[in-house]
């Protein structure tokens, strides 16, 4: 495969995951403050201001009043927003066309049918009244595009790599919403029964992360802190995890990279490393300086993916 | 008559000056397109337009789409097709075949020949000068050896048929023919929206096009190679055939890349991979011969690869077409093709020419500048149906405009009695009605060693305006699936 072809694949691949999560994150914290148990979740600014932070645009002058037209109208459908979730998928379909002949037809049509349906949204419903419709279908159309990705490319070097572009965003993503989140949470309580540990922002991370019920299920009670931190990220088995998705990383990395020989200089070793790091971790350990914990896993990311970047995507 | 009784075809005029490919002189529906219209005719009108815009969304959804660029954001607009195929049968395909395959062989040998030795100037057949001012002639391929012996594997042949019922060849393209990857989105099309007419006929499937294409492309491997790591080289995704390069790369299966993937070393082409460089054995390159390689040709060249050239000449690379085959479907050499024919072939044409009158030739001059309002009047040297008027479409002022030009330099242009392109029922969006428009035929021919290929089908493109004879797609032109029969 061309270098410069795998460096689009990859790239394909955060994309797609990425609108995903910003669509999810939208659409789980605007529903959800509506009937928050405290006023200040409940709260039109706070939300905004949390939608800001998660895409990493956050707003600054803590006396500004937010419109939630204008923000909304940002993050989904402003053409000259870097992060909006129009240009993701426009991004995510530019990639997909320079290797067209590299991905299966199902998926190219199924790419081409997402970014149609979001180019053909108006605008001006979305922001009235268009936020669960559009961002439902978003979800909806990630998961269609997982799917045709799983079954209808052949499991070889080109799907490791889309794959690998998946997992690696999505690491980042989730690590990113649980930042906004704590934020949150640290922000919100205060007030009576608003302890942190018990703040209601926690099942609001979980439900971002498409892990509540998953979680519910797991521990069978309310999520608190320590338990939802320890579910998203340290995991195995929650396919949203930190470690889920490092998991994968270290899966497809090796089907790209299948020398056995140790070599300290290989992105592969490096995945190996980090995701070693994480598994060992238990959640005392993390829980006591989450954000360092946050900025070191942010950190080894992008590490990752530089490395990645010489080693396989150099043209 | 059957047409009254057609529901989607009761309000069809014809024109009984033009040749309808459907409709005898009678107006009586052909025998081979009687259970087709019989078929279509179960259709109101307002199942048609349904079927058509479900036609339209499955190009839309395949991406088939060209770029209209607007202030804020560039909207994607589908090629227009016409849901109401063209049957060619088998008697009249196998004439097209043998035709085009005539002629791109004696166009392979003129080309080795006027890189070579030039027989065919010494022998008086073609003028010295046809060669020595074109533009497209390349001296670098002087005595240069293709691998394989082929120059036009792929030719892409014009032909329409003219009110006397009979094929005429229009233009061979033999640079980097584009299309043949809408003849196979039209079936796909066709099939989605009106698979049931399919089991009425017995059709010649289009979708072996890249496996006889990749097959052909082998077998002019460079000397010495075992198996052949063959490409096909894009100028990049903001192409306008950038779909049927990948189209091509992936019905291939073979890597599409870009100028930046290759790189040459010791004369060798090789492209980066994740696994490193692997060795390029074969090209098929849709890029422009003056593009190639900036260090052979337009120095200023972003989408070539230096050194490309150097390889080629050392015969470490087959490059599809060759590079210099523009010389030979310059449209001056067009009006010799009958001698080149005999001369190569001592064959007698299979496919007619259009009788040609070269200004460069004084009595001839004289018969153009005269009969200026009977004739089709073309640049030589120009693609895409541009800088062509046609004489009785112009107005006085106009005919002294093109005067003017032809006198300034006469070389630039030739001239033809104007063609009557055969018609086809076309539906019209405007008007919500089947009329006649008119359509040619491009043809797919693929050269390799010692064997070719035709695909059995071809590009039938329609002029969408009324009345109109050009049929690019640049000149807002549509097409129709094309369908050859294996028997009636």
């Amino acid at each position: 495969m061309l270098a410069r072809v795998a460096n689009n694949l990859f790239w394909m691949g955060r994309y797609i995951e990425r609108s995903e999560h910003i669509a999810r994150y939208l659409n789980v914290n605007y529903f959800s403050s509506l009937d928050a148990p405290n006023q200040l979740s409940q709260s039109r600014q706070f939300v905004l201001r949390s939608m800001l932070f998660m895409v990493g645009d956050p707003e600054l002058d803590d006396d500004k009043h937010l419109l939630e037209e204008h923000v909304l109208y940002k993050i989904g459908v402003d053409h000259d927003t870097p992060y909006s979730i129009i240009n993701n998928v426009k991004l995510a379909r530019e990639n997909a066309n320079s290797a067209r002949d590299l991905i299966s037809t199902e998926l190219y049509e199924a790419i081409n049918k997402f970014y149609h349906f979001i180019l053909n949204y108006d605008p001006a419903i979305f922001v009235k009244n268009g936020l669960h419709d559009f961002t439902l279908h978003i979800t909806e159309m990630t998961d269609i595009l997982r799917g045709k990705i799983r079954g209808t490319l052949l499991h070889d070097p080109v799907y490791a790599i889309i794959m690998l572009g998946i997992n690696m965003e999505r690491a980042t993503q989730v690590i990113r919403i649980i930042n906004a989140k704590y934020n949150d949470a640290l922000n919100s309580q205060g007030g009576y029964g608003d302890k942190f540990s018990k703040s209601f922002e926690w099942t609001t991370l979980l439900k971002c992360a498409e892990s509540y019920d998953m979680m519910r299920r797991h521990y069978k009670k309310t999520p608190t802190s320590v338990s939802t931190l320890e579910f998203l990220i340290l995991n195995p088995n929650c396919p949203r995890s930190i470690m889920n998705s490092l998991n994968q990383v270290y899966r497809h990395i090796k089907v790209l990279d299948t020398t056995t020989n140790y070599n300290k200089n290989a992105t592969a070793f490096l995945i190996g490393k980090v995701r070693s790091e994480i598994q060992y971790k238990h959640i005392e350990e993390i829980e006591c300086n989450i954000q360092a914990f946050i900025e070191n896993i942010l950190n080894n990311l992008s590490e990752i993916s530089l490395k990645m970047e010489k080693e396989f995507f150099n043209y | 008559m059957t047409n009254i009784e057609n529901k989607i075809f009761s309000s069809y005029q014809r024109d009984s000056q033009l040749y309808d490919e459907i409709f005898d002189e009678e107006g009586a529906i052909k025998q081979v397109y009687q259970k087709l219209f019989n078929l279509y005719g179960e259709h109101s009108i307002e199942d048609y337009v349904k079927l058509n815009s479900k036609a339209k969304s499955s190009f839309f959804n395949q991406g088939i789409t060209f770029q209209v660029y607007g202030d804020k954001e560039t909207k994607e607009k589908i090629f227009p097709f016409d849901l109401f195929p063209r049957i060619i049968d088998p008697e009249e395909w196998e004439i097209i075949e043998k035709g085009s395959i005539q002629r791109s062989k004696a166009l392979n040998l003129f080309l080795w020949d006027i890189y070579h030795d030039k027989n065919i100037i010494r022998d008086g057949i073609v003028p010295m000068d046809l060669i020595s001012s074109s533009a497209n002639y390349l001296d670098q391929m002087n005595g240069v050896d293709p691998p394989g012996g082929i120059y036009n594997h792929i030719s892409g042949i014009d032909v329409i048929k003219h009110k006397d019922g009979k094929y005429y060849v229009l233009e061979d393209n033999i640079r980097c023919p584009s299309g043949v990857s809408y003849v196979i989105c039209n079936r796909t099309a066709l099939k989605r929206a009106l698979f049931g007419v399919f089991n009425h006929y017995q059709t010649y499937s289009v979708t072996n096009y890249a496996e006889n294409l990749l097959d052909l492309l082998e077998s002019v491997k460079p000397q010495g190679v075992d198996i052949p790591n063959c490409v096909v080289i894009t100028p990049g995704m903001y192409n306008s055939a950038f779909y049927e390069h990948s189209y091509l790369a992936k019905t291939m299966g073979v890597e599409l890349v870009e100028g930046r993937d290759l790189f040459v070393e010791n004369d060798f082409v090789y492209m980066k991979t994740i696994k490193g460089p692997v060795k390029v054995d074969i090209i098929y390159r849709r890029i422009d011969d003056q593009f190639l390689d900036p260090l052979e040709f337009k120095s200023d060249s972003a989408i070539g690869v230096p050194g490309l050239f150097a390889a080629y000449k050392k015969g470490n690379v087959t490059l599809a077409n060759a590079p210099g085959t523009g010389v030979a479907d310059d449209k001056a050499v067009y009006t010799y093709m009958p001698q080149i024919i005999k001369y190569y072939l001592d064959e007698e044409p299979i496919l007619n020419n259009v009788h040609t009158y070269h200004c460069s030739r004084p009595e001839e001059l004289k018969y153009v500048l005269d009969h200026i309002h009977e004739l089709v009047i073309k640049p030589v040297d120009e693609a895409g149906g541009y800088g062509i008027s046609i004489g009785n479409r112009l107005s006085t002022s106009e005919i002294e405009l093109v005067k003017e030009q032809i006198i300034e330099s006469p070389r630039k242009y030739v001239a033809q009695p104007i063609m009557s392109l055969s018609v086809h029922p076309t539906y019209i969006d405007e008007t919500e009605e089947f009329e006649q428009r008119h359509v040619d035929l491009r043809t797919f021919t693929v050269l390799g060693k010692d064997k070719e290929f035709v695909l059995k089908g071809g590009l039938t493109r329609v002029a969408l305006q009324k009345g109109n004879l050009i049929v690019n797609s640049s000149q807002g032109g549509g097409s129709k699936d094309t369908w050859v029969l294996k028997n009636i």
